[in-house]
Order: C-alpha cells, then structure tokens, then sequence
C-alpha cells in the first residue's frame, strides 16, 4: 500500500492507494494531521507533500508541484495544464513544458481570499458557490487586490448590488487574477480544496477558452500524487 | 593610495586600473546589507544610493553607468551627485556603434585623470582567461557553481587588487562534483548572497551566470580594442542579441533548464516574456526584492524544479 499525506495550509490530507486504487483517504484540519497517522503502524513509508512535507513522518517528502503533477496525471494523462488552488497561494503547472508559476505574493487569487470575503459577510466560505448561482449579473470588481477588493464591494452593495451579485462578481475577479497566470491550453484540469466552490469553477469556465476538467476529489490530488510517487520510488527513479 | 571609483554596473576595469584607479563595484556590497531603504524600486541600487548618501562606501567618485543598462541608476548616480559626490556618467550604445563607444571611453579617461599604466591591459588580460578557465571547469563538474560564481562576480572590479584577486582565482576548490541537473541563470544576479548554494542544496548544479559570463568574455588593451569588444556588452545591446547569446552558451554548456532572475522593480522583468518565447528549454522565473538569506518561497520554487527537472523528464 502507497500512502501519500499532504499537509497544506490549511487542511491535511491522507490517501492510501493500493494497486492504484484510492482505498482510503480523510481529510482534517491541517493542525490536527497527526489523527491521519495515529494508528499505531509506524514502520510505513509515508511521502509527504505540503507547507508541512518536512515536519511530518515521511520516507520521501516532495512539493506540491511534483504530487499535482502526478495526481492530476492520474486522473487524466492528456491533462495539459493543471491549476493549484490552495488556502494561501495558487499553482499553475504546464506539463507540456514542465514549467510552473506560483502566486504566493498577493492574496487575491487564493482561497484566503475568499475566507476573508466569507467572514465580511458572515457566512460558511462552503455556502459561496451557492449563492454564486443565485445570481444572474454580477458587480465589477477590481481584481488586482484581495484587501482593496473588500472595499470595493462594499462599495457596490452601497450602490444597490445583492450579496449573490457580488459574489458572483467576486469570484469573477478571482478567476480573472488567475487567468493572467494561465497559459493557452486545450484542458485545464482545477485542483485544491478551493475548486470545492462550484463558483469558482463557473468563473473560470466564464474566463479561460479552455476546456475545464475537476476531478472528483479535488482537494485528494496532491496526496494522491505523494502516494503515486512511492512507486517511483521502489523504480529507484 | 589610489582614488577608489564605485561603478553601478560594467565599466571597463582594466582602463580604471590603467588610469591608476581602482575600481569598486558598488553592487558587490548589496547582498551582504541588511538595510531597507526607503524610497526605492529595485532594492540594488537603493541601497547602494543609500550608503553613498550616508558616507557608508569608501569611494572618492562615481562612474554611472547609466545608458544602455541600469535606468534606476541614472536617477540614484544624480542623488550622489547633488549630494556632493563627483560623478561621472557612462553610456553604452543600444546599437553597438564603436565609435560612440571609444568616445565614451575617452570621456572615461579624462574623468579618470589619462592613462598611467598600460601594463594593467595584459595583466588583467591574463587574470580574465584564468576566469574563463575556472568558468570552464564547473562547465566540466570540476568545481561547484557558487564558489566559481562567487569568483567571477568580482571580475567587474577585481575586488580592488588584481594581484590578489589573482590568488584567490587560484585557491577556489577543484573537486568532482555530483548533482541531478544542470541549469543556466540569467538576469541580473541574485540578490540572494546564498543563492548559489540554496540551488545547490537541491542538486542544481549552476554551469552559467549570463552577467558574470560578461565580465569575462569582453575586454582589450587600448581605447580601440575595448570599444571594439565592450560594444557587444549583452545587457546594454538589443534583446536580439542577448538570446543569441544564451542559446549558445546553453547548447554549449548542457544545460537541463533555465532560472531566469528577476529583480522587484527591475526593467529586466519584462524580458521573462521573450527569454520564455525563444530559449527551448524548461524554465523558472523567480523574484527577489531585498538581500536577505533565501526565502522558503525561493526554496520551494527551487525544489519544485529540480524535481521537475529530475522526475518528470
């Protein structure tokens, strides 16, 4: 069995692959990682990836470039490029050209982003998506910054928008932050937890040419693409 | 003791110390300062502004090379300036016209007080070719990418005495070197003072350093052969050039992939586009913004690539 644990920002992962099939994964706050792990069988080899890749048990620990690449790869060989949403950056991997880009600087492309607007309205960061679809226009946001982007909506629900409508114009603008990152491609594949939010996944559609791809357990990806790697690992590649 | 002249970026070191000068890169003092300037866009020359401004650099004058390469600089050198230090600008020629240049030059030499020792020509000379030996024995996993770097850098101003910048030339280590790829970087160097052996950490062996390379690769013993050999300086020429430039040295040098480096603020910045456009290789863009140990950001991105250069291939 291949076990592959990411320990992100946010949340910490676990997926057990055997015969490369997911028999088991769960999903934890980040801070309470050791719940993934806690039972008793510590001679495993484990490989990590994340924030966290070095400070928890593992026999190999690499980053979360290399576990997308080989998570989404899994999920779709002909993936040609992946989009990475994470809690505190975003990670767009050509797999065409091996390169990558990541956003760590500014938070208006990150799922941080969209916890700090769910909190101004008081709301689960889970129940955007939802009232992303309530809407049927949305208000113009700017989006070169996450801070400013706050007082920007404030703004526009001073001048009559609807909570949804600018919600709706929220993930509008995040989608377009990320969009600049996105090279031309035939499929994009969305990962990370933040993909969870249907909203997002609209947006980006509305934003890039691309055919969008989301797999069915987004958030699972990187670890799946740290318990993929054991294999290669016992390649001796 | 010789004038000591800071320079903002190439100017001929063998007509500095030909003039009887001695040459102090004013850039060399960068990554080693902890300071935060304020009122700044690239944190290279803010710094370097600041510590002339505050008597921090121990120069009597200041050549600024302000055409062709560094346009902070041309704003920063007139700082100095109005500040009471003596100042002279120097322009390369975007078109490579020699004659322009051997004008320059000769602005160069008066600024300087006129040509005293014409032997530090062919001394200097053979301290380059010594460089270009060095530079070949990492090409050839005969020394580590950092200590050679660490090397050439200081080929701009030969760290103030070429002939014990010439011993130290001789001490860097000669030793087999293993890694798991080789890579090229262009841009301005890092201001990262660890770069080098952060890359290292993650089996990236460095076989190129596009600006030091230049220091190397251009130089002369008269007014006429420098003008006829600085004229190709990359960095102040047109973009075309440069590329045609790395693309050999990348062929030549076996490289797996590229760092482009690029400084916050820095026009250079702009060129990621077309570097990514015209050099067929894998490539990493990273940014750094003032001189500090590297950060876990750079690291990452690092160890991103070298897996990516190492697995995914």
């Amino acid at each position: 069995m291949n076990i592959g644990l990411d320990v992100g920002s946010t949340t910490a992962k676990i997926v057990h692959v055997e015969e490369r099939e997911v028999i088991f994964s769960k999903v934890v706050p980040s801070h309470h990682w050791t719940e993934l792990i806690d039972d008793g069988q510590d001679d495993r080899c484990i490989v990590s990836t994340g924030y966290f890749r070095k400070k928890v048990p593992h026999c190999a620990a690499i980053t979360e470039i290399t576990a997308a690449s080989l998570g989404a790869r899994y999920h779709n060989p002909e993936t040609q490029v992946i989009i990475d949403i994470g809690g505190q950056d975003t990670k767009v991997i050509d797999l065409r050209s091996n390169t990558f880009v990541i956003n760590d600087k500014c938070s208006a492309g990150t799922g941080a982003f969209l916890e700090l607007a769910a909190h101004y309205f008081d709301i689960p960061v889970g129940s955007l998506g939802r009232l992303h679809s309530l809407a049927t226009k949305g208000a113009q946001l700017n989006n070169t910054c996450g801070v400013f982007a706050i007082s920007e909506m404030i703004s526009q629900l001073v001048s009559g928008y609807s909570m949804e409508e600018v919600i709706y114009g929220l993930h509008q603008a995040f989608a377009l932050k990320i969009s600049q990152m996105v090279p031309s491609a035939d499929t994009v594949m969305l990962i990370g937890g933040t993909v969870r939010n249907t909203g997002i996944i609209d947006a980006i559609n509305n934003v890039l040419d691309s055919k969008i791809e989301v797999p069915g357990a987004p958030q699972l990806v990187n670890a799946l693409g740290a318990a993929l790697y054991r294999e290669r690992l016992d390649d001796g590649r | 003791m010789n004038d000591t002249i800071g320079i903002t970026a190439l100017v001929p070191p063998e007509l500095m110390y030909a003039c009887g000068k001695r040459p102090l890169d004013v850039n060399n003092v960068v990554p080693v300062s902890s300071s935060s300037p304020s009122n700044k866009l690239c944190a290279w020359t803010a710094i370097w502004r600041d510590m002339i401004l505050n008597g921090g650099l121990d120069i009597d004058s200041l050549v600024v090379v302000a055409g062709g390469d560094c346009h902070n600089a041309l704003v920063d050198g007139q700082k100095a300036e109005l500040s009471g230090m003596p100042t002279h600008y120097f322009f390369y020629p975007f078109d490579g016209d020699t004659d322009y240049l051997r004008s320059q030059l000769e602005k160069l030499v008066r600024f300087l007080g006129g040509i005293q020792d014409e032997r530090m020509f062919s001394l200097i000379s053979d301290l380059k070719a010594k460089g270009r030996a060095l530079d070949e024995l990492r090409v050839n996993d005969r020394a580590r990418g950092s200590d050679v770097f660490s090397a050439l850098i200081s080929f701009s101003d030969l760290a103030g005495n070429p002939d014990i910048f010439g011993k130290t030339l001789d001490s860097v280590p000669r030793t087999d070197i293993r890694y798991s790829s080789r890579v090229a970087l262009i841009g301005v160097p890092p201001i990262y003072p660890d770069f080098h052996e952060t890359a290292e950490g993650f089996g990236l062996h460095v076989v190129y350093d596009e600006l030091p390379y230049e220091f190397l690769r251009l130089g002369g013993s008269s007014l006429d052969s420098l003008a006829s050999s600085y004229r190709d300086y990359s960095f102040a020429g047109p973009l075309k050039n440069r590329v045609r430039l790395i693309q050999d040295e990348l062929l030549r040098r076996r490289v797996d992939g590229v760092i482009h480096y690029t400084q916050y603020a820095c026009h250079h910045t702009l060129e990621d586009e077309i570097f990514r456009q015209h050099l067929d290789y894998p490539i990493l863009t990273v940014q750094g913004d003032l001189p500090r140990p590297s950060t876990e950001q750079l690291k990452l991105r690092l160890e991103a690539f070298a897996e990516m250069l190492g697995v995914m291939s």
